[in-house]
């Protein structure tokens, strides 16, 4: 690469800087202003403040918005593992006649906008019966999530040696005996993975869990009802708590992905 | 094409064909395979070894005909209910368990009990000599190490059979030849029928009781290492083989011994033991081995072909000289250093090929 | 290897295909069915009625609608692209192989984030008695107005959108072949000729598909909106927001969210097509 101008690097350099700039000030802007005494913050910044944390703590509210992220959360996470692991499996094993379409239906969910899958399954959920309660959101999130779940274990299911399952067949092992000795212990570091990724998605999604849980709102409804009621900065408090949960939830996944420990390879 | 009598069979392939598609893979494969035997399956890239040995182990079903494993028929019968261990060419450890748990793997598949499992394991950790490694990973060792677990993890159930699928392709040269022997010996040792294939025809005619050469999705041979070297069946397996000289021919009249065969460049009395049914006007294909090809110079008076040295090879004590004759036919002659200088070969010289009749071999597989 | 299916194929394969065809296709497809279904005593009745489509479709406040979010969605696109682009193409070109793994991390990072915290965070950002108005007044400048105007939505809409350009954009101008670029620089094509007619071309299909989801996200999203931009006009999503809160009229609410789908599908459709066509030389 010789052909350098040091002028237009340093242009370049500014660039990447000011973009992740404009990204972070957002999340950054949040965290600060959580521990700021001012309602409406401005400069020069008020002083240092713990009441919005302590407001959320006392906040039944968001202790119930809280728990049902959770659970939805947990559960979600273990159904769409399962659910992306077959699917992972299915596309990696098997060649059929619709495959495409398999995967299309596996893999689309994430391009469909948020405002439309709430419409489509509020309306399909509530005239089953089946709307406004933590299951509803439970079953859009298994939607949502699978796909990513799928795509980590897939990726990992492509660094196997391709002989590695056939290998198990020879000595002996039947399709299930192989699954649960062979495939399952190496694709662990990646449903590990997807069980932490899939939680994390399901944590922020605000907008379907909005149309359907009704009136078992997940922690994300009910920031968007604070953000539509009174303007609250109790909101970057629950930001900053989620974003750190998540953040952890992250770093986790990580370094399961590049677990060394048992030859990963 | 299968002379030798050979022990009681434990593989059959009786007309087996796989087709892909419309692509032929396997064509009319038919051979027996004996008890005790080391069988080896050759040929180059695409010519249908590693599916043939495929459908012997179960991984692939056969399109039409019927494979025979110790006198049972085991069409479509699934392979872990076959007891065919197989070595593969990427050696397929399983990277999350260690060396004894890579061994014990076919004892736990088939509900052997942790304690058992673990002595008959050790067993074979001792024999193949890397008991020290037993609770290491697999990318702990080398790449010989690596081999020794998976002939240890394949062996640990004491099949009747073992399969092999270019285990060695991937060690480098010294090493290759050092588990050549280790195979070998541990193939006598054990008494069990072994299938290699390969696509070294050095690896194969080292080790092997009896060579399959393969090419096309067709068997081309099935011979002993030394009857295929002495009488190749056809051209491919001559080319193969490398080290001959080949010609087309014409039978002529009928000689005392045989019939006269002529060919571009001459005309040669071959014996009707080699000739067997060919009648006059037949076309038959005969080689001459290069180191059945003797030289002459051109002034020796000597009848022969005529030809230029196009080239020489050293090969240790003796060399091989590359010639061309007048018709751009190659010749490929093999001989000691001392004869070479004796008819003052160079390159650029011109000489006179000649052989014995008793040195030409008809190849039976030719026959137009 | 199977000519019938097994068991254990299908045990694998069907939780996932049934899973996504109950909750995934039927309600979409639901969606369409509903479009001409009738509200009658707030409750939705099956019906083939084309009520809905003309009552949505002959209103102006529909069309309003529809054009406010092509053009948002658009310059959504188009600005989020602009401004990603030199970033991208610095993080390909000119960082080393561990720093463009950090900023890889780095971008990731705010996928985890909510975006709605984020929106919210921009309020305090922008409004009139705001953190960027005040440091303006510092020196003398504004007070500007960047909130419940254009300009707000599509603050929100890029920082929605940013990061995952910056991804896509970055990932197709790594397959670029760095010796193109080299021979054009070495026929004395200056660096932005060769950036617009080697570069760019070449990574043609990842900039189209980023722009594309960028679109695509920004037509769809209601939160920045109604909360950066004011929610007058409204955008499609909010038509939906509104029309399914505000009452039972779900059926009106399908219409809208057909129009946008089909809408989508066509830009997609039109998006790869155009990415994929074969430069002709």
């Amino acid at each position: 690469m010789g052909n350098e101008n040091k002028l237009i690097n340093g242009w370049l350099m500014l660039h990447i800087a000011l973009c992740l700039i404009f990204i972070f000030a957002p999340i950054a802007g949040s965290f600060v202003f959580s521990l700021n005494s001012d309602r409406f913050p401005s400069l020069p910044l008020g002083e240092f403040s713990l009441d919005w944390y302590r407001a959320i703590w006392n906040d039944p509210l968001v202790w119930s918005g809280f728990g049902n992220t959770v659970i939805v959360g947990l559960i979600v996470a273990v159904i769409a593992t399962i659910l992306g692991f077959g699917g992972a499996y299915t596309d990696y094993r098997y060649n059929f006649f619709g495959k495409s379409f398999y995967l299309a239906l596996a893999l689309l969910p994430p391009t469909i906008p948020v405002v439309i899958m709430g419409l489509a399954m509020l309306a399909f959920l509530s005239r089953i019966q089946l709307s406004g309660s933590t299951i509803s959101v439970v079953i859009a999130h298994g939607v949502m999530c699978s796909p990513f779940a799928m795509a980590i274990i897939r990726l990992r299911l492509s660094q196997m040696d391709p002989d590695l399952e056939a290998a198990a067949w020879n000595l002996g092992g039947n399709e299930w005996a192989t699954l649960r000795h062979v495939i399952i212990p190496f694709t662990r570091p990646a449903i590990f993975a997807a069980l932490f990724i899939t939680m994390a998605v399901s944590f922020d999604e605000f907008a379907v869990a909005w149309f359907v849980s009704g009136l078992n709102e997940t922690l994300p409804v009910k920031i968007l009802g604070f953000l539509q009621g009174q303007v609250s900065p109790r909101i970057n408090a629950i930001g900053s708590l989620a974003f750190l949960s998540s953040m952890t939830l992250i770093v986790l996944a990580q370094l399961l992905l590049r677990n060394p420990n048992e030859g990963s390879k | 094409m299968d002379a030798s009598t050979t022990p009681p069979a434990i593989v059959k392939f009786d007309n087996v064909v796989k087709k892909f598609g419309d692509f032929v893979a396997v064509e009319k494969a038919d051979f027996e395979i004996g008890q005790g035997e080391f069988m080896a399956i050759m040929g180059s890239s695409g010519c249908g070894k590693t599916t043939t040995l495929r459908m012997l182990a179960g991984l692939e079903d056969p399109t039409s005909g019927d494979i025979y494993l110790d006198g049972e028929r085991v069409n479509g019968r699934a392979t872990w209910d076959r007891d065919t261990p197989m070595v593969w060419q990427s050696l397929a450890l399983f990277p999350f368990l260690t060396v004894q748990e890579n061994v014990e793997f076919s004892l736990k598949m088939r509900g052997v009990g942790k304690a058992e499992r673990a002595k008959r394991a050790r067993k074979w950790l001792e024999k193949m000599q890397i008991t020290e490694f037993a609770d290491r990973g697999i990318n702990q060792l080398s790449g010989g190490q690596r081999q020794r677990v998976a002939l240890a993890r394949a062996l640990v159930t004491e099949p009747k059979i073992l399969l092999l699928d270019e285990p060695l392709s991937a060690l480098d040269a010294h090493l290759k030849v050092r588990m050549q022997a280790v195979l070998s010996n541990l193939q006598k040792d054990l008494g069990i029928t072994f299938v290699y294939v390969t696509h070294s025809m050095s690896e194969a005619f080292a080790m092997a009781d009896r060579v399959v050469i393969m090419s096309r999705g067709r068997i081309e041979q099935i011979g002993t290492p030394e009857e295929i070297y002495r009488a190749p069946y056809n051209r491919f397996v001559a080319e193969f083989l490398g080290s001959a000289n080949i010609f087309d021919g014409v039978v002529g009249a009928a000689t005392p011994g045989g019939h006269m065969v002529a060919y571009d460049g001459g005309e040669v009395d071959l014996p009707a033991s080699e000739l067997l049914d060919a009648k006059t006007g037949d076309k038959v294909t005969f080689m001459v081995g290069a180191e059945n090809v003797d030289l002459a110079p051109t002034d020796a008076g000597q009848d022969g072909l005529a030809a230029t040295v196009v080239g020489e090879e050293f090969l240790g004590a003796t060399a091989t000289v590359f010639l061309e004759t007048d018709d751009g036919q190659e010749l490929k002659v093999q001989k000691s250093h001392a004869e070479l200088k004796a008819v003052k070969c160079h390159a650029g010289a011109r000489l006179i090929a000649h052989w014995a009749p008793s040195a030409c071999h008809v190849l039976p597989g030719e026959k137009g | 290897m199977m000519k019938r299916p097994s068991l254990f194929s299908l045990v694998l394969a069907m939780p996932l295909l049934v899973w996504q065809l109950a909750f995934f296709l039927f309600p979409l497809l639901f969606l369409i069915a509903i479009s001409f279904w009738t509200v009658k005593m707030f409750q939705m009745q099956p019906d083939l009625s084309f009520a809905n489509w003309q009552r949505i479709l002959t209103r102006g406040v529909f069309w309003d609608a529809y054009l406010r979010t092509m053009i948002l969605a658009t310059s959504a696109a188009v600005l989020t692209s602009a401004i990603a682009f030199p970033a991208s193409y610095a993080i390909s070109f000119k960082l080393s192989e561990r720093a463009k793994r950090w900023m890889i991390f780095v971008l990731i990072i705010p996928f985890f984030t909510s975006y709605l915290v984020r929106v919210y965070s921009w309020q305090v950002f922008l409004t009139d008695a705001g953190i960027i108005n005040a440091a303006l007044g510092h020196i003398g400048l504004g007070p500007y107005p960047m909130l419940n105007n254009t300009f707000g939505t599509l603050v929100g809409m890029v920082t929605l959108c940013l990061p995952l350009v910056i991804l896509l954009q970055t990932f197709s101008l790594n397959f670029v072949n760095r010796d193109l670029i080299e021979a054009a620089h070495n026929l004395r094509c200056g660096r932005l000729r060769t950036v617009a007619s080697v570069v760019v071309p070449s990574a043609k299909v990842g900039l189209v598909i980023a722009a594309l989801f960028a679109f695509i996200l920004s037509f769809g999203d209601f939160v920045s909106p109604l909360y950066l931009g004011g929610g007058n006009p409204p955008t499609l999503s909010i038509m939906i927001t509104d029309i399914t809160k505000s009452g039972q009229q779900w059926p009106r609410a399908a219409v809208v969210a057909i129009m946008m789908i089909a809408t989508l599908m066509t830009v997609a459709f039109a998006a790869i097509t155009y990415a994929y066509k074969e430069r002709g030389k």
